[in-house]
Parts: C-alpha cells; structure tokens; sequence
C-alpha cells in the first residue's frame, strides 16, 4: 500500500471526534482562519488512492479522504441479465451501499434511500464519460461500498469509481474526478468533513470530465448568494483538476509497478 | 415512453433553434398555468397546479413531532412525491420509483435548506414549540396526476401554493410540566395562523436541446433532452438548491448561463405565481 502513498501524507488515524449530534454548533473557523481539522478553507483533505483493491473484479480501487474511506469494484464487461431488453450500446449498473459500521449510528432509517439516491447520482456522472457503445449488450457493474463515512461520500465513490472503471481497462472519455464543498456564513470550504457538511449553510458537489471541460454532476442546496455560486463553482473545478492529477499519476504508478 | 418519428424530432429540434417551438412559445416562456387551493378538505393546507397537460397535487399536513437531531428549536420539513400509473404507464413499478425519489430529493434540495437549516423554504425556528421535545413537522404530500414534461417546476408551484393556504394551529404549552415528562399541549383547530411563505422558492428547470436549453419542456421536447438543470430560486433571486440531471455533461460556461437565465425567468414569473396563488385564495374565500 505504500507505494501509490510516496507523494500524499497519509492521513492520521486520531480518532474520530465525538459527532454527538446533540450539542451545539461548533464554530468552524478559528479567528486564525483555519478549520476544526486545521486546514485552510480552501485546502483538500490528505488523499490516498490504489488500484487493484479486490482480486475477483476486473478492476478496483481504494480510495482515502481524510476520514472517508471507499472501496469500488468493476466486473464487466459481462451478459446482461436475461430479463433485460436488447441494447445495442453498453450498459452501466451502479450500487453504492454504506457498510452497517460506517456511520456513528448503525444502520440509520434514511441509510437506505441515501445510497438509492447515491447509486442515482454515481449512475449519472459516470455514464457521460464511459465510452457505452464499446462494449455492445454487455453490462458494466459498478459496486461502491463505503466503509468509513467522514463527509464528502458521493463525491470520494464517483472520483474512486472511475479509477476503478480505468483500473478494469473500460475505454472512457476521461477520468471523473468529483469534489465538494460546504458553505458557511461568507466562507467557502473545500472538501467538506462531516462535521462541517452537518453544520455548514449549504454544499454542493461537482463531478467534472476535467480535459473535457465538462460537468456531469453537480447538486446544490442551502442558501447561495448568488456572487458565492459562481466561486464555489470555479474553486470546486480547480479542485477537480488536481484531484485528476493526482488519479492519473496514482494509474500511472500502479502501472509501472505492475510491469516491473 | 414518448415516440416520436425523425421528422417530428427534426421540427423540434428546428422550432428550439429558431426560438420557435411547436406549441408557439418562445425558449424561455412558460405554458399558461391555473392554480386552485385548498383542494383537499382534510389537510391543513392544499393546492393543484396546472402546467400545459402537466396536473400535480401538493398537501400540506401539519403533526406535532420531536425536532430534529442537534436542532432542538427547529421544526422540519417532510416532503414525498408520489407518481402514480394512473398518470402514465411508465411510472408502474420501478419507473415510478425512480422519478419520485429523484423529483423528492431535487425538491428536498431546493425547499429544506442547508444541513443547518439555512435557506430553507420556511423559517424552521417558526414551527418551533417547546425547545427539544415538541415541534410542528409540515408534512408535504405531492401527487402526480398527469405528466407532460416538466413535473419539477409544477409541484414547486403547487408546494407554493399549499403552503400559502395552509394554517397552522395554535398550540398552547400548558406548564407545571417536569423535564422528563412529555408536555400537555392544548391545540386549537379553530384558531390558525398563516406561514411565511415569502422565503419559497419556486424551481426553474432548463432542459437543454441541441446546442440550446428551453423553459418548461413538455414531454416530446423532453423527450429530446440531452441534459437539464434545475435551479430553485426565490423572490430575491437567491438560489436555494441546484440539481443537474440527464447524463449528458455540461461546459462550466454555459452552466453558469444557464443559472442567470433561470434567475432572470424567475423575477418574472414568481410574481405571476404569486398572483395567480392570491386570486385562487380569494376565490376559495368567496366561494
């Protein structure tokens, strides 16, 4: 595992803080600036991404945000099931389920319409960059597990996913590279913890074909002035940007590791 | 499913470029809508939007609940939506399902604020009672009757309308209650008071077409989408929630376009909203 770490600090495993949801708002900037976790606001979260996770898909990756934690595997392509009509373009399947251990209450009511409405959005900024017409009446499965859910979730399983859809050699149009961002009095915050997604004014999350220039995903909600849309906007692409940098450079690695 | 011949989709496709479309509208125009509220006698708050062919039923019901988690001088939200086959055979089943939980969570975005509460359509700390035990909890019940394409801005406006109709109970704590015991709360159904609906946002979908994006699609323009954009804006032209949809991505420009648009078509036709709310409330009053 160390190997795709060399050139991201893998972050420090202190326990989480008790996310008691009773309580009162934490402030979260100190009058220095900085956040709960000791990041600037526009700073990311220490990254740890690896291919190759699980040995029975065709292609998978691990990926590590701060807190988040994420395991996706790709099988495919394979049949379609029988019951579904013919298709002359590739199909995507996606699932995303929490892991019962991975929130601080076990298994909320609202767990499962959240990765209903996850495996939703994963479906929707992923098949925009997959290259469907490749692989003719076969389908493609995308299954996300998240094991540790520390803020931003969807947007680590949409940039881990498709590492995992390169990892199994799906021909894409590009990486999908996704970021979020919570907003909080007249501060934006990259990468948003839970405790600042909890405690924010509103989030938003991106997904981005970044050589492409194109957005395939994108959610917001809470209160926006409008000057604030266009910023948030601008720094989540930035932050898109770099995170592509860094997949590709992690794909690349494993790689050349892999041939050695 | 709508089925529609090369030709037909050509037409369309021309009538968008040429700011033209079939039924006569220009691209950011709406369809003509009629509101009528308080629908449904035995909600606390009702309205019925007529968008084009497009009928949607929202209802709002008032219960007495626990407040949120963390948020103890807050009331919440709940909000459903319900796209039954009777609209159209595509929504039985799984289809149905689908729709709903889609148009459920780009509604949720746009009407329940931020995870703090922040933005939300309705000030939260109103519907408050007795700090950490009692809250009102606004149910928001919508139903599809008939689909013909942009179901997202309807329900907003009939959500709107409900909400401005309904009446909230006045609720009196009556005291000498110890803390661990659920308060005694008297309720009085007679006497009511309105919200504050002046923070709701009404959702403004642009579906894009070719290389431009339309107000209002009905179905067979839908039908020709590549991608679309919801955007909830409120009277002072403060986005509360966003939500892209279809599976085509979008240039960061044009996104950003198509934001001011709907701010812009918003300024115009919240207030025809608002007055179209005013005038089926005095009609519901006299009759």
């Amino acid at each position: 595992m160390s190997r795709a770490a060399s050139t991201y600090a893998v972050p420090s495993y202190n326990a989480t803080p008790d996310l008691s949801v009773k309580g009162v708002p934490p402030s979260l900037l100190s009058p220095e600036g900085s956040r709960l976790d000791g990041r600037l606001p526009h700073e990311c979260r220490p990254a740890y991404m690896k291919t190759g996770a699980v040995n029975a898909a065709a292609g998978s990756a691990y990926a590590e945000f701060g807190q988040t934690k994420v395991i996706v595997s790709v099988y495919g392509p394979r049949e379609s099931k029988k019951a579904q009509a013919f298709s002359d373009i590739g199909r995507l399947n996606c699932d995303v389920k929490f892991a019962s251990f991975s929130t601080s209450v076990r298994g909320k009511a609202s767990q499962g319409m959240e990765e209903k409405e996850y495996t939703g959005m994963l479906h929707k900024a992923l098949e925009c960059a997959v290259a469907l017409h490749t692989f003719p009446k076969t389908t493609v499965d995308v299954f996300a597990l998240i094991l540790q859910s520390g803020g931003g979730d969807l947007a680590v399983v949409i940039s881990c996913a498709s590492m995992a859809l390169a990892d199994a050699g799906i021909v894409m149009y590009d990486l999908v590279p996704a970021v979020s961002l919570s907003c909080t009095g007249s501060e934006v915050l990259l990468d948003a913890s839970m405790e600042e997604e909890r405690w924010g004014d509103g989030g938003m999350i991106v997904a981005a074909m970044t050589s492409r220039n194109e957005i395939t995903q994108l959610t917001m909600t809470g209160e926006w002035p409008s000057t604030k849309v266009s910023e948030a906007l601008q720094l989540c692409l930035d932050a898109c940007l770099k995170l592509a940098e860094l997949m590709r450079s992690c794909l690349k690695e494993q790689v050349v590791a892999g041939g050695q | 499913m709508v089925a529609l011949s090369a030709a037909e989709v050509r037409f369309i496709q021309g009538g968008i470029a040429h700011d033209l479309r079939s039924d006569g509208r220009g691209r950011y125009h709406f369809r003509p809508f009629s509101i009528q509220s308080g629908v449904i006698p035995q909600a606390n708050g009702s309205g019925r939007c007529k968008l084009g062919a497009t009928d949607v039923i929202a209802s709002v019901k008032a219960e007495l609940g626990r407040p949120p988690a963390g948020r103890p001088n807050h009331g919440s939200l709940v909000i459903s939506v319900e796209c039954s086959p009777t609209a159209a055979p595509e929504f039985e089943g799984r289809g149905g399902e689908d729709l709903s939980l889609e148009l459920q969570r780009a509604l949720e975005r746009s009407l329940l604020g931020g995870p703090n509460g922040a933005g939300a359509a309705i000030d939260l700390s109103s519907l408050h009672l007795l700090e950490g035990k009692v809250c009102w909890v606004l149910y928001i019940d919508t139903l599809v009757l008939s689909s013909d394409g942009n179901l997202l801005d309807a329900l907003s406006i009939a959500i709107k309308a409900a909400l401005s109709n309904t009446g909230i109970p006045k609720v009196e704590v009556l005291a000498s209650t110890s803390a661990d015991e659920d308060p005694e709360l008297d309720v009085d159904n007679e006497e009511s008071s309105p919200l504050d609906i002046s923070q709701v946002p009404i959702t403004i979908t642009l579906t894009k077409v070719g290389r431009h994006y339309i107000v209002d699609a009905t179905a067979e323009e839908e039908s020709q989408m590549t991608a679309a954009v919801s955007v909830a804006v409120n009277r002072k032209g403060i986005v509360s929630g966003l939500t892209k949809r279809g599976g085509i991505g979008l240039d960061p420009s044009i996104l950003a376009d198509m934001i001011s648009v709907a701010r812009h078509v918003s300024q115009t036709l919240i207030p025809t909203v608002d007055a179209e709310i005013a005038a089926s409330e005095s009609r519901a009053a006299g009759s």
